[in-house]
């Protein structure tokens, strides 16, 4: 666990090859922004429905942040449990809030 | 690909090489777990109120897309950038790390700069202060929160790039530096909500 720092220069650039490298940041990056004009362009259109219009927002930005916690936060290795777990329970969190503004300002 | 590098897991992965650094890390992990939270209620409070206008500007009258456009851009890059300076961390080059930092907090400094322009030009143009209305109050309340954490995360980058120099990459400092990138992806994960739920949704109406 604590040998770090003694471990020879030459393992250390051996071990780094190993390593994810920047490939898959870079198909996250270039989701991102795929998604991201998607958006944008969703919203330029004329003619289609609101209700339409929102959902497929959502749909997209809900994508784009799972690939981005997924990756670029690393949620997808192991060890994240935990993490991935306090994720869950704050989007809960949210749903629940939103929810419950919603239907307690629009609905009653 | 994340198993095969798991033996050099405490080589490769500086920030990693201490309890004291899992600690730290997992503790901020919890921390944006509140973080959430905290969004949750803002965006809540936002998405129930937009529609009561008080007789003032509505978001599709005042929006301007470009300029979101734009600071969307900035943000999103100078998340790239802070995944580029984690990566150099893990090659052990401390002057690539501060070069990435430092490329994150320009392009922070480019997105809170052109907020502060729109602000200030929504209130001279439209008079939309935080007092004109529900959809006022809650959009300066929900957009300001969160250049409150651009600004904090500009001050926090900035000064962990000098202690970076002082100190170099240790397992102490290595991380310091991951939660702050985590911070920072965590910032635009948030707009990502905000350009989609405040800026889109509102332009559509």
């Amino acid at each position: 666990m604590a040998h770090v720092g003694q471990a020879p220069a030459g393992d250390q650039v051996k071990r780094s090859k190993g390593h994810e490298g920047p490939r898959n940041h870079l198909i996250t990056f270039a989701i991102s922004i795929i998604l991201t004009i998607l958006a944008f362009a969703a919203v330029s259109i004329p003619g289609i429905s609101k209700g339409f219009v929102y959902t497929l927002l959502v749909l997209m930005a809900i994508m784009q942040v799972v690939v981005q916690l997924a990756f670029w936060m690393h949620l997808k290795d192991r060890g994240h449990f935990w993490p991935t777990l306090a994720m869950i329970f704050g989007a809960l969190c949210i749903v629940y809030v939103v929810a419950s503004a919603v239907f307690w300002i629009w609905f009653v | 690909m994340s198993h095969a590098h798991a033996e050099g897991h405490t080589i490769d992965h500086l920030e990693r090489a201490t309890l004291e650094g899992k600690n730290k890390i997992l503790g901020f992990w919890i921390f944006l777990g509140a973080e959430m939270v905290i969004f949750g209620t803002l965006f809540a409070a936002h998405i129930g109120l937009r529609g009561e206008l008080n007789g003032g500007v509505s978001g599709s009258e005042i929006f301007s897309l470009p300029i979101v456009a734009i600071m969307t851009a900035l943000l999103l890059t100078s998340s790239m950038t802070s995944v580029l300076a984690i990566q150099a961390m893990h090659r052990h080059e401390l002057k690539g790390v501060a070069l990435w930092l430092g490329i994150t907090v320009l392009l922070a400094l480019g997105f809170l700069g052109l907020e502060i322009y729109e602000f200030v030009h929504y209130v001279h143009e439209y008079h939309f202060n935080i007092q004109q209305s529900p959809f006022s109050t809650t959009f300066y309340v929900l957009v300001g929160c969160h250049g409150t954490h651009v600004a904090i995360g500009i001050v926090w980058i900035s000064l962990l790039i000098g202690q970076l120099f002082k100190k170099g990459l240790t397992v102490v400092t290595a991380p310091k530096v991951y939660v702050a990138s985590l911070y920072w992806h965590f910032i635009d994960v948030v707009w990502v909500f905000i350009f989609t739920v405040v800026y889109l949704m509102g332009k559509v109406g």
